[in-house]
């Protein structure tokens, strides 16, 4: 009787498989269409764009800026995690709330409010600070996520090995956060590379400014292409480095339940720890919102056309909840592929899903553009195409909250289902989703709020007809009415907050 | 010379008190053990001399030094206090080398790294990363990386509780015979009275924030200061009795007494089961028994009766050096000298 | 391959979602049709991609279908955008007339063959100028560059007598210019044809040395008003426009056209164009045809984007001098796709 056992157990190993490898195939859809346009441009055109010493110089901009705000968003993230985790910090849940809130202000909202109140932020240095500012929360979550969950003897271990709170932050806590840490820079640096439209306020330019004026004024999809390419290089690298960071640092644990650790004293550093977090959150959140406060108040042009902004704030409503659901729900199979088998090639697979990430919005909108226009024809600028525009956006995002939720899931519990006779997909459903439930809630919150936002490929695969609160934003600041741009930008913030405090509760837990 | 003492030590979490005047006294290279169930504060305690938790009040004091009395305390890694967590805590990102020298100077690293390894017969494992240990191996590295400073005085926090029976035996013996070895004082903290009482020269009985009794595993074993502490090292009989000169008289007869007679009216004498002695066949002063169960523990055969005479319990507990038929008759009969304990 | 519908993966699953989002998506539908004209195209409806001023093509296309009874599915956004959408699109697109801010984003989709000839009554009705030589396109309105400065600042009181002095090292350090914008091309492409290509090297060089770049005329405007740069070239109805947002009190720039003949004396025009693959090719060339129409070429003038009607009869706003007094309709088959100027702009490092 072997022919039933053996089909039965490739039917219970196989069926993720080919689904999880479906999902990264749509996923990497648009780097196939990079490739592709990349092709049309010969090899005398390849040599003129790549060979130019521009080329280098924008390379330099690029890998600098994103060593600095990497580093910076790291140092940030994981000082503003261990304050509000590790030390008797007065007042540290609404630290945490406050801290994770600039993840609420859209990315244009903040480049331009820091433009038009301060005239000096511009360039390497003005980049820095803003993209630090706004993409901090992206390790701070993870990292303070990590801090709650990890156990606290290891770091008891080594004070009373005589190491003092420093070495110990350094030598152990440091290390062991690593993988959070990683996969929280990860996000930044790739955002970073694929980022254009506040750095073109900043007036800084990177690779990905050469890839739109390619775009833009040359119309010339083949050369955008090709630089794209370039891109994707960098980013492949970046998700290697990740991938080794996070190699370096597994952790096993088995056993016992981890004891929250006893908060480190203040003391005297209580008063210039509140005012390093004051600052960050005044710097972060409070120059986006006095910028808009003033418009909201100045601006002549400020009136309010209530049925559109009700209809916009609907349709906002509900393109990012219907991408950040689908997006979360084809994150399930690849997360728990790459978390079931260890496999090299069941985590390469879940790593080409991060290089997306990379590629500027307006590659994969025209990617969908060109896919749906030929083969999807019924459904092109119909709703769904502009649902997958986002969910190739940010899958990376849903895939990291799941991967994140998996991780804390105590290995073995699958196979103790199914050994009390329960059937895989049953076993899915009962025990697993239950268990990653909480980061599910993140990774649609996180997707949701970072759609709500996103204008380039609204602009490309909405609907004709359909106005977001960013589209309609983008409207009237090209008209530069700022004055009626206003109250879009003030609501895109307000309907984030929300997902904002699921991320801090979802990420964190309950009140340790 | 006194290594560890622990004066009128009190402490809280929050604002529940948890440590309601703690005495302690651990010689000099002795290997101390707290024994008691979870939530006794037996953790609290631990922590507090390692110095991860504030005393309120009282005074810790090792080798003439103050650590701390509910004012000022030193900073854990000034103690020189080494710790074995329950589940090792290994550094996962670290090397079972650089583990175990983790709190050496660099200059000393790699000699004791080799001394240690060899110490807790893991010669060659070095390079290992943690994952990639058994349980066993890991609780020795962690042990390893906490004896590589020389500390005065080592904690261990349920060393043993995550590995299987046998392991957790052998292992308990390697690692008293590795401290006694190597002269390390140390203090056990266990809720597993075999453990206490294989591994420790002292034991001390937490029970509620009080040390309920203190003493030598034989003293606790033999002559507890009460029904619970007897209970807390082992399976006890407890049967009523009356102090007559140097004899308890009780149902099974009158049994020499150890040590003075406490009691009055109202003492229970201690009989552990060892002390309960089983034939098929009546013998002068035996009572007859139902026998309820009979479980094989290896060593001997833990029988479970029901004496059929007035004055005694329900249940007596016997131990037999060969299988009793469920259901059938058995006699009792006890063996001398017996510990009085003062009634309730 | 027609009919083949190959779904990728995944979209069954949004198949749910378009569902329920149909409902908030577009605006057009089932609304019943208004006062048709009687004309046999009433009751279709166009898709037109626009790149112009959202709120004038809204007011446009709102009286189009009120005359006519053809309904318009407006689709806004960057014009470049819209451009590289139509070219991924190709023969499927599901637009039926492109209206662009300037000239080089039609001229690419013409190079492609993606336009039908213009009605030439269409053509008839603004000056041959302002229209592409072929027929493809229609010019629709007009703009002109003009330099804006910081009012009271030097460049107000001293306004530069060319496009060409901005180069001199006396402007260092006072210029600010947005060269990534569509509008900023032409002017290149003016001095270009005026002076030849290595002058027009020497004159970006200058312009580098001198200038502050920004990223939107937008952001310029705002720069001059706001005093972080004395004064910058622009298409004038950014000024007006911003005048409108801040408010008389609040605007503190002055407009200065160059002389007519100098290269920075240039009149762009916004045309649009039809789709050779439209279905509704008679719908879209009548809505070019109104769009080349006294009423809306008046709906222009009133609006509030402040740009110059090209139909002979329709004044512009009163606050707007006259147009043929400021300068000269540039070339649109010199202007081309604007490739050579985005050459010479990125060889000058002021364009990546």
């Amino acid at each position: 009787m072997t022919t039933p056992l053996a089909r039965r157990r490739w039917r219970a190993g196989g069926l993720l498989a080919p689904v999880a490898v479906a999902v990264v195939a749509v996923v990497a859809a648009p780097l196939g269409f990079v490739i592709a346009q990349a092709a049309q441009a010969g090899w005398d055109q390849t040599r003129r764009l790549l060979g130019r010493p521009l080329i280098a110089t924008l390379l330099w901009h690029t890998l600098s800026l994103a060593a600095a705000v990497t580093l910076a968003t790291a140092v940030l993230g994981f000082g503003a995690a261990y304050l509000v985790e590790r030390t008797t910090l007065p007042g540290r849940r609404a630290w945490t709330v406050a801290l994770a809130l600039p993840l609420a202000v859209p990315e244009f909202v903040r480049g331009y409010s820091w433009v038009s109140l301060f005239r000096s932020v511009h360039g390497y240095w003005g980049a820095v600070l803003v993209m630090t500012c706004s993409l901090y929360p992206l390790v701070f979550l993870p990292v303070a996520a990590a801090l709650r969950q990890g156990d606290a003897a290891a770091e008891e271990v080594s004070r009373s090995l005589g190491r003092g709170r420093l070495a110990t932050l350094l030598r152990v806590t440091l290390p062991l956060t690593r993988p959070a840490l990683a996969g929280g820079v990860l996000l930044v640096s790739l955002y970073l590379l694929g980022e254009y439209g506040a750095f073109a306020m900043l007036r800084y330019t990177t690779f990905a400014t050469a890839v739109f004026t390619q775009y833009k004024l040359g119309f010339d999809a083949a050369s955008a292409s090709l630089l794209t390419l370039v891109l994707v290089g960098l980013a492949l690298l970046l998700v290697a480095l990740e991938a080794w960071a996070g190699r370096q640092a597994r952790i096993t644990r088995h056993g016992a339940v981890a004891r929250p650790a006893v908060p480190v004293r203040l003391g005297g550093w209580a008063a210039p720890a509140l005012a390093a977090l004051a600052a960050l959150v005044g710097v972060s959140l409070g120059v986006p919102l006095y910028a808009l406060a003033y418009w909201l108040v100045k601006g002549s042009s400020t009136t309010l056309p209530s049925a559109s902004v009700l209809g916009a704030t609907l349709a906002t409503l509900g393109y990012a909840l219907g991408a950040a659901l689908v997006a979360t729900a084809a994150a399930v199979p690849v997360a728990l592929y790459g978390w079931r088998r260890g496999t090299r090639p069941a985590r390469a697979v879940e790593r080409i899903a991060y290089l997306t990430r990379a590629l500027p919005g307006i590659a994969v909108a025209l990617a969908v553009v060109f896919f749906a226009v030929r083969w999807a024809r019924p459904l092109y600028q119909q709703p769904p195409m502009l649902i997958l525009g986002y969910v190739l956006l940010f899958f990376p995002l849903a895939l990291t909250a799941v991967r994140a939720a998996l991780a804390q899931v105590p290995p073995g519990v699958e196979e103790a289902a199914r050994s009390l006779g329960t059937r895989p997909l049953a076993v899915l459903g009962r025990v697993t989703l239950p268990l990653v439930l909480p980061g599910l809630g993140a990774a649609v919150a996180m997707v949701g709020l970072t759609a709500s936002t996103e204008l380039t490929a609204t602009l490309l695969l909405r609907p004709t007809g359909t106005q977001t609160l960013a589209t309609q934003f983008w409207v009237y600041t090209s008209g530069l009415a700022y004055g009626a741009a206003a109250p879009y930008a003030a609501l895109m913030v307000a309907l984030s907050v929300p997902s904002v405090l699921l991320l801090t509760r979802r990420s964190l837990g309950s009140t340790p | 010379m006194t290594g560890l003492s622990v004066v009128d030590l009190h402490a809280a979490h929050g604002r529940s008190p948890v440590l309601h005047g703690i005495d302690l006294t651990v010689p000099d290279g002795a290997l101390a053990c707290v024994l008691g169930p979870s939530g006794c504060g037996k953790s609290t305690l631990l922590r507090v001399l390692a110095g991860f938790h504030p005393a309120a009040a009282g005074q810790v004091v090792l080798h003439g030094r103050v650590l701390d009395d509910g004012r000022g305390r030193l900073a854990a890694e000034q103690r020189g206090i080494g710790l074995v967590p329950q589940d090792g805590a290994l550094f996962p990102h670290l090397s079972v080398a650089a583990n175990i020298g983790f709190g050496l100077p660099r200059s000393q690293r790699r000699a004791r790294v080799g001394e240690l390894l060899d110490l807790v017969g893991l010669p060659g494992l070095g390079e290992r990363r943690p994952h990639q240990l058994s349980g066993g191996q890991q609780q020795r590295v962690a042990l390893a990386r906490a004896l590589a400073p020389r500390p005065r005085l080592l904690l261990l926090d349920e060393p043993f509780a995550a590995l299987d029976a046998a392991l957790r035996a052998e292992l308990r013996r390697e690692v008293a015979a590795t401290l006694r070895q190597s002269g390390t004082t140390a203090v056990l903290v266990t809720h597993d009275q075999d453990e206490a009482l294989s591994f420790a020269d002292t034991i001390a009985v937490l029970r509620d924030g009080r040390i309920a009794q203190a003493g030598s595993p034989d003293e606790l074993y033999h002559r507890p200061a009460d029904a619970a502490v007897a209970a807390v090292l082992g399976e006890a009989n407890l049967i009523p009795a009356e102090a007559k000169g140097v004899e308890a008289l009780t149902a099974l007869g009158a049994l020499p007494l150890a040590g003075s007679a406490a009691g009055s009216a109202g003492a229970l004498a201690l009989l552990r089961p060892g002390q309960l002695r089983l034939t098929a066949s009546p013998v002068a002063g035996a009572v007859p028994a139902k026998v309820l169960g009979s479980d094989f523990r290896g060593h001997d055969h833990r029988v479970e009766l029901r004496p059929e005479a007035a004055g005694l319990p329900e249940v007596l507990i016997a131990s037999a050096d060969r299988p009793w038929p469920v259901g059938g008759e058995a006699y009792l009969a006890a063996v001398g000298p017996v510990h009085l304990l003062p009634g309730d | 391959m027609p009919g083949t519908v190959r779904p990728l993966a995944g979209l069954s699953l949004l198949a749910a979602c378009a569902l329920a989002l149909t409902a908030c998506g577009s605006s057009g539908g089932g609304s019943a049709s208004p006062e048709a004209t009687g004309t046999a195209l009433a009751g279709q409806t166009i898709t037109v991609y626009s790149g112009q001023h959202e709120q004038t093509v809204k007011a446009l296309t709102e009286d189009f279908t009120k005359r006519t009874g053809i309904k318009v599915e407006l689709r806004s956004g960057d014009e470049a955008e819209l451009a590289n959408q139509i070219l991924q699109e190709g023969d499927a697109s599901p637009a039926d007339v492109f209206y662009a801010e300037n000239p080089p984003a039609l001229t690419v989709l013409d190079d492609k063959g993606l336009l039908a000839k213009v009605a030439p009554d269409t053509l008839k009705s603004v000056p041959a100028a302002d229209s592409s030589g072929n027929g493809d396109w229609v010019g629709v309105s007009a703009r002109t560059s003009a330099f804006l400065a910081g009012t009271g600042k030097a460049a107000d009181t001293a306004p530069p007598a060319s496009v060409l002095d901005l180069a001199k090292p006396e402007w260092k350090g006072r210029l600010g210019i947005a060269p990534s914008e569509t509008d900023f091309a032409p002017v290149v492409t003016q001095v270009l044809k005026a002076k030849g290509e290595d002058a027009a090297k020497q004159w970006l060089k200058g312009l580098k040395d001198n200038a502050k770049v920004y990223d939107s005329n937008e952001n310029l405007s705002a720069a001059i008003n706001s005093g972080e740069v004395e004064g910058g070239v622009i298409d004038h109805y950014y000024f007006y426009r911003m005048r409108d947002e801040k408010g008389a009190a609040e605007t503190h720039a002055t407009l200065h056209y160059f002389p007519k003949g100098d290269p920075g004396s240039l009149i762009d025009v916004s045309g649009a164009g039809v789709l050779k693959h439209g279905k509704h090719q008679a719908a879209a060339q009548a809505f070019l045809g109104y769009l080349a129409s006294a009423p809306a070429q008046t709906v222009i003038a009133n609006s509030a984007s402040y740009e110059y009607p090209l139909v002979a009869g329709v004044q512009g706003k009163p606050e707007l001098p006259a147009l043929d007094g400021l300068g000269t309709v540039a070339d649109p088959a010199a202007l081309g796709d604007g490739k050579q100027a985005l050459a010479l702009l990125q060889d000058a490092g002021l364009l990546q």
